[in-house]
């Protein structure tokens, strides 16, 4: 290791536990702090609006670091992931209207019953790979859609309205919703990227991404392919849950809706964008996908009263999809491994700047 | 000379501070699923608030008319309503799709902002938190237990099916056409759900057929229903079965999808239709939509015609709220409109009425039927469903 950790350009690492440390240098430690102090701050510099966006992106990124655990890390192709949002999205608002419980305890036990769902949809994984797990996962968001849909007890997929919440003393309403809600979803987002990070260094997550880069290999090497599956289908879906619970909350109720086919494509078009089996693509993703539909909505609005195509012809409709699915070809296409390498080529650039060695 | 000028800029500045303004927002889906209904609804809303300014309607004030689309996605509709309420200080809020509506109730009872939308669906008005919602017409589930009224007179015993959209929207009248075709003596032998995917419906029109449905309900878009229909032309169902429908199935945007074989298609709706020129308040449509230069396929669409009923709902509350229309005011509005006082603004079948409890406005509804040309001709007068208020009393 050179003398100081400031100024570290390369790889020094001599031993497998230095390997294994999270932050290569002080810098890198030091960047992350200020990172957050600067998060702690964004609320007063913000407008509201866009402090709502901001904490759409956040609990998207907690269900795409899910995402990311099943298909990025393990290789396990998931287009169910809004339903287990979904799940954890109605037992939040179960736990929280039917057992009175307070927001802090109601979420975790959305994770909780995500984790719960997860490990059985997961359970075709020991058997299915590629395009056929990827059609498991893709019925099991359409039981989810048809089972909440004919059930009393979850309004038949009508709203469930959850309670407001009280943090110290402080009760979020309608006029600080955005700033009360970014206080309680930046911690849990944090806590979550850690907690993985953190797994990530453990047997345990090495083990996932040996079975994703082969799992016969892995099997040999004295790995439970089989295990090492679930165990990923069970990570991935309690953050799902998690992420549920929170947009439960943060939309003041649930409905069906919001837990469709088209969010689970939207998640993966996140993970892809923002770079698959990458930690900080799990933001990049999200981040790149809800400012992406905010300037194809505004362009579509103009479209739309511009009177540009004849009646029945309705292009601004179709311009929304059209970008989504562009954004992922040319991404995968020019990009596959997503944002995250942009984000990584960034850093080796002020790593070494100027030019040291 | 000078003091003339100077008197007059006064005046006119004087004026214009004296001229206060206050926004009238719509948050709905110009783009996105069911944009077919959503942007005629919105081009209604703001051509009646255009010309709600030029009228003057509102003496001293003039109105904001913000039109914006959600996607029919309701965390846009959710923030669109922060802006609408916390930046732009609306004090009245004109809503779109069935799942956003019922996402704001708690959010809409504790901002205590008077909403009105253009989803039908009886649970936004139903208890809890059902102070400041208002529908403008009848609902979806009065429409259904209309038309099964209707069926029991022509036939007692017969049986019926229900093809509802699977969404909130589609399921909620359910329950009340359960309980009402057992009041009247009617069999229902099936509920399916059909989405707007069903290109082949010969599987599901077979499966009615075998268990002897003759009646069947549609509570769906129309895009759906065209679809079905056509397919029961081609199965030679169209004299054997009787198609029917609540209000998003009918109208022009079902004989322009399903052709001839929307003949005979039985509609229940509250509002006037384009072809009844004789009605003040499509006469209206047809101007405003002349003066603001739409489309002859929007100004034809029964949904711009609700779209203008909204809009004009609003600000009607809005000149009884007086010079200052705050929420407070307009919901005073709102709920001022019964007995002589109600409202009738022309563009539906009977006078818009509210009271503190009663929070559906033009209740009367018509039963139409589509003619060979394929026109809807009403084959009922304005009348309420007797039954409905059996089955889902009004809390």
């Amino acid at each position: 290791m050179p003398a100081s950790r400031f100024t570290q350009t390369g790889n020094y690492r001599t031993r497998y536990r230095q390997d294994q440390t999270i932050f290569a240098t002080y810098s890198e430690q030091l960047s992350l702090i200020v990172l957050l102090a600067l998060l702690l701050l964004l609320p007063l510099i913000l407008p509201k609006t866009l402090l709502r966006d901001v904490n759409m992106i956040m609990i998207y990124a907690v269900a795409v670091i899910g995402l990311n655990i099943t298909t990025g890390y393990t290789g396990l192709i998931n287009i169910g992931q809004a339903a287990f949002m979904g799940v954890g999205a109605y037992a939040t608002a179960l736990a929280a209207t039917r057992l009175n419980l307070p927001f802090f305890l109601a979420i975790p036990i959305g994770g909780l019953a995500g984790a719960l769902v997860g490990t059985f949809v997961g359970l075709p994984s020991l058997r299915l790979k590629y395009l056929y797990l990827a059609v498991a996962t893709l019925a099991f968001q359409i039981i989810f859609e048809w089972g909440v849909g004919h059930t009393p007890l979850l309004a038949q997929g009508g709203a469930i309205s959850l309670p407001q919440v009280q943090v110290f003393g402080v009760k979020a309403t309608f006029f600080n919703h955005n700033f009360v809600w970014y206080y309680l979803i930046l911690p849990v987002l944090v806590v979550m990227a850690l907690l993985w990070r953190n797994v990530l260094r453990t047997k345990h997550g090495r083990s996932l991404i040996a079975v994703r880069d082969n799992d016969r290999a892995a099997a040999a090497m004295g790995i439970n392919p089989g295990t090492a599956k679930i165990t990923a289908f069970m990570i991935g879906s309690f953050y799902a849950g998690i992420a549920g619970g929170l947009f439960a909350y943060f939309q003041k109720a649930v409905v069906i809706e919001d837990y469709g086919l088209h969010i689970s494509i939207q998640l993966l078009a996140m993970a892809i964008v923002g770079g698959l089996g990458s930690l900080p693509g799990s933001f990049l993703g999200p981040l790149f996908i809800v400012a992406l539909d905010r300037v194809v909505g505004n362009t579509s609005n103009w479209i739309g009263s511009q009177n540009l195509f004849p009646a029945g012809v309705d292009a601004a409709t179709a311009l929304r999809p059209l970008s989504f699915g562009l954004a992922i070809v040319l991404f995968l296409m020019f990009e596959p491994r997503g944002l995250a390498n942009w984000w990584r080529l960034g850093r080796l650039y002020f790593k070494k700047w100027p030019y040291k060695f | 000379m000078n003091k003339t000028l100077l008197l007059s800029a006064l005046v006119s500045v004087s004026f214009a501070a004296a001229q206060k303004t206050v926004t009238l927002p719509w948050s709905g889906a110009i783009t996105g699923p069911t944009s077919d209904a959503g942007a005629s609804y919105g081009a209604g809303v703001e051509d009646y608030c255009k010309y709600a300014n030029a009228q003057k309607m509102l003496p001293g004030i003039t109105l904001n008319c913000v039109t914006r689309d959600d996607q029919y996605n309701n965390a846009n509709t959710q923030r669109n309503y922060e802006d609408f309420v916390g930046n732009l200080n609306a004090p009245v809020f004109l809503g779109y799709a069935t799942g956003g509506a019922l996402q704001l109730k708690s959010v809409i009872q504790e901002t205590k902002i008077p909403t009105l939308t253009a989803s039908y669906h009886i649970g936004i008005v139903d208890a809890p938190d059902n102070t400041y919602t208002f529908l403008p017409v009848s609902s979806y589930s009065e429409n259904i237990v209309a038309l099964l009224e209707y069926v029991a007179k022509k036939e007692r015993g017969a049986k019926v099916a229900l093809i509802v959209n699977p969404s909130p929207f589609g399921r909620d009248p359910v329950v009340d056409a359960r309980k009402a075709a057992e009041r009247l003596g009617l069999k229902i032998t099936d509920v399916q759900e059909v989405g707007g995917n069903n290109l082949d419906n010969t599987a599901l029109l077979k499966r009615l057929e075998s268990q002897g449905a003759k009646y069947i309900i549609n509570q769906n878009t129309a895009g759906p229903v065209a679809n079905i229909l056509k397919d029961a032309k081609r199965l030679g169902l169209l004299g054997k079965m009787q198609f029917m429908g609540a209000h998003y199935t009918g109208g022009e945007d079902l004989t322009k999808l399903a052709g001839d074989a929307a003949k005979d298609f039985i509609w229940a709706t509250s509002y006037y239709l384009y072809d009844e020129g004789n009605q003040p308040g499509i006469q209206l449509v047809k101007k405003i939509g002349a003066q603001y230069k739409r489309g002859a396929d929007t100004i034809r669409s029964v949904h711009y015609t609700s779209g203008m009923m909204a809009a004009a709902i609003a600000i009607e509350a809005m000149k009884r709220a007086g010079a200052n229309p705050d929420a407070a005011g307009v919901y005073r509005g709102l709920i001022s409109m019964n007995g002589s006082k109600a409202f009738n603004p022309g563009f539906a079948v009977g006078p818009v009425t509210f009271s503190a409890k009663d929070h559906i406005g033009a209740e009367s509804l018509r039963l139409l039927q589509a003619d060979a040309t394929g026109n809807f001709k009403a084959i009922t007068g304005a009348q309420r469903s007797a039954m409905f208020q059996l089955v889902h009393p009004m809390k």
